[in-house]
């Protein structure tokens, strides 16, 4: 019965990255024929095991270090801002909780059901030079910088986005750990961040690694926000890739940089599956 | 109260944050003008609403979006909900080498995989059709049709099903009574999601479909480039209408937690 997914999968996930895979070293005929001759500055393998040519293109493309390091670099500030803001609501409904808490993880999940060309287009036009902060700001006398097409646009777009699924990993972490458990480190009395500290964050270790690798892997790869909100050059690389594909008609370097994005993610997603096999382990499962 | 008011500050800072921009532009649909720096528009109108109905590209978009979206959910469940329930009932090693390499097949960067899926759409001439859209869109259901509702099938105490089948229920009497209903508020989370995933794709299908099927999120991509800001609003305003209709369905579900179970292998 599992047949079906995997089979869908293997075709039109698989097969496509295996050919990419092969287009990348230098493999021009059979499937990447039509591909290969439609695009421009393709190469071809000279030996049996293809070419390094179209690598070495992309490595010594004057963009792509500025691509790579915007790219990982706003992984890496939004991500840690996710991770602090889901944390810092996911304690304050755990120890405190009531009518406030509600409010505010009923405000973060939002983004969840907002298309992302929408929140991205809207947040282009708040954050613009005729924007609504720019706008207010105005009328305080204050000069309030245009964010849209800056990199602080991108960082505020995808942790816009990000934030939902996030808290709600980490609050549901937060929840399951039994009341006995912090009222006992209370009676022993530790106090507040102590408790945070040796308690919860330990206990809800799993959900919350598995809050930021899926919130840092859906950065790395992400086009619509950094298309919309963010500079021209340097750009993130999901938005360079689309450019190399279409734009410069470069298909064999718009798949090398996309293999090297999921090489980086590749190694997140190493730190998600440990984060799963540990919690099986302490509940006995494995 | 310090604190109190700090966590109100907070929770004001977090609205302007997050709905601050989207009332923005709603506010935008209905606009006449917008003169930098007046705090109000210049007046206001239904002027772009009909703009939008009556422009014959931006109605098949519409269409095109509400067709596909269903079709490939319901194509989702088929394809997705019997693996999702042998997959909550295969020991803890089979789940989870099922559910993460569905996990890693999402872990490629999207982009990359439609430029690499392109190559292969052009091999087997789906290259601007509907199946070609479809399927493309089908490739983001997939996690959540399985991940979510898998989890859910594993919660299901297995005594449960067989008290039902000793109490002389038969299986099928046990499966839809008992396996299924258990299952329900994860399948229907996953539903939800999948719809949106499905609804508001945009890379993929843009890549796979244009210039001959555009989507509504598709649509956008141009509409912004080409109309008043005004026009995107009320797009935006359309567009955003069923994921806002499917929060009511769904919300004490997610919230409840089966969204965040459903990404955890147990």
């Amino acid at each position: 019965m599992a047949l079906p997914p995997v089979l869908l999968v293997v075709a039109f996930v698989g097969l496509p990255i295996l050919i990419g895979f092969t287009f990348s070293f230098g493999f021009t005929s059979g499937p990447n024929r039509v591909v290969s001759l439609i695009g421009q500055q393709i190469h071809t393998k000279d030996h049996w095991w293809g070419t390094f040519a179209a690598y070495r293109d992309v490595i010594h493309d004057a963009r792509f270090a500025g691509d790579l390091i915007l790219t990982l670099v706003v992984t890496a500030i939004s991500t840690s801002l996710v991770l602090v803001m889901s944390l810092g609501i996911g304690v304050y409904q755990r120890m405190v909780g009531g009518r406030i808490a509600t409010i505010m993880s009923t405000l973060t999940l939002v983004p969840l059901f907002v298309p992302v060309v929408i929140s991205s287009w809207a947040i282009h036009t708040f954050y613009s030079g005729d924007g609504f902060m720019r706008t207010v700001f105005h009328h305080v006398g204050i000069n309030f910088p245009t964010l849209t097409s800056t990199t602080s646009a991108i960082v505020i777009g995808t942790i816009w986005t990000s934030l939902p699924f996030a808290i709600l990993m980490v609050t549901s972490g937060f929840q399951s750990i039994p009341d006995a458990l912090i009222e006992t480190a209370q009676d022993a009395g530790a106090g507040f961040f102590r408790i945070v500290r040796t308690v919860l964050i330990p206990l809800a270790l799993t959900p919350i690694i598995i809050a930021a690798t899926f919130t840092a892997i859906g950065i790395l790869g992400s086009f619509t926000i950094p298309y919309f909100l963010g500079p021209n050059q340097p750009t993130m690389l999901g938005v360079e890739i689309s450019n190399f594909f279409g734009s410069y008609n470069r298909p064999q370097q718009s798949i090398v940089m996309a293999f090297i994005v999921f090489m980086a993610a590749s190694g997140i997603a190493v730190a998600y599956i440990w984060a799963n096999v540990r919690s099986a382990k302490q509940s006995g499962r494995i | 109260m310090p604190i109190r008011l700090s966590l109100y500050f907070f929770i004001g800072l977090m609205s302007l944050f997050i709905l601050g921009p989207l009332l923005w532009l709603a506010v935008h649909a209905f606009a006449t003008n917008w003169t930098y720096p007046n705090l109000l528009p210049d007046s206001l109108t239904f002027h772009w609403w009909s703009k939008v109905f009556l422009d014959s590209a931006l109605g098949t978009a519409i269409k095109n979006s509400l067709i596909i979206s269903p079709i490939v959910v319901l194509l989702s469940m088929v394809i997705c909900l019997p693996a999702a329930y042998a997959a909550g009932r295969l020991n803890y090693f089979g789940r989870k080498t099922f559910l993460i390499g569905m996990f890693a097949a999402n872990s490629f960067p999207k982009i990359g995989l439609f430029a690499a899926i392109a190559t292969l759409y052009y091999a087997l001439n789906l290259m601007g059709t509907f199946v070609g859209v479809v399927i493309i869109q089908l490739l983001g259901t997939i996690i959540y049709m399985t991940w979510i509702p898998a989890a859910a099938f594993a919660a299901i105490p297995r005594n449960l099903e067989e008290a039902a089948r000793d109490a002389g229920a038969s299986k099928i009497r046990t499966f839809f009574t008992i396996t299924l209903r258990l299952a329900m508020p994860g399948i229907l989370v996953a539903i939800v999601m999948s719809f949106l995933a499905s609804f508001d794709e945009a890379q993929g299908s843009y890549l796979v479909g244009a210039p001959s099927i555009y989507t509504m999120p598709t649509e956008m991509y141009s509409l912004v480039q080409n109309y008043p800001i005004q026009v995107a609003a009320v797009f935006s305003l359309l567009l955003a209408f069923p994921s806002v209709l499917l929060i009511g369905i769904a919300r004490k579900h997610i919230i409840g937690g089966q969204l965040a179970e459903g990404f955890q292998i147990k």
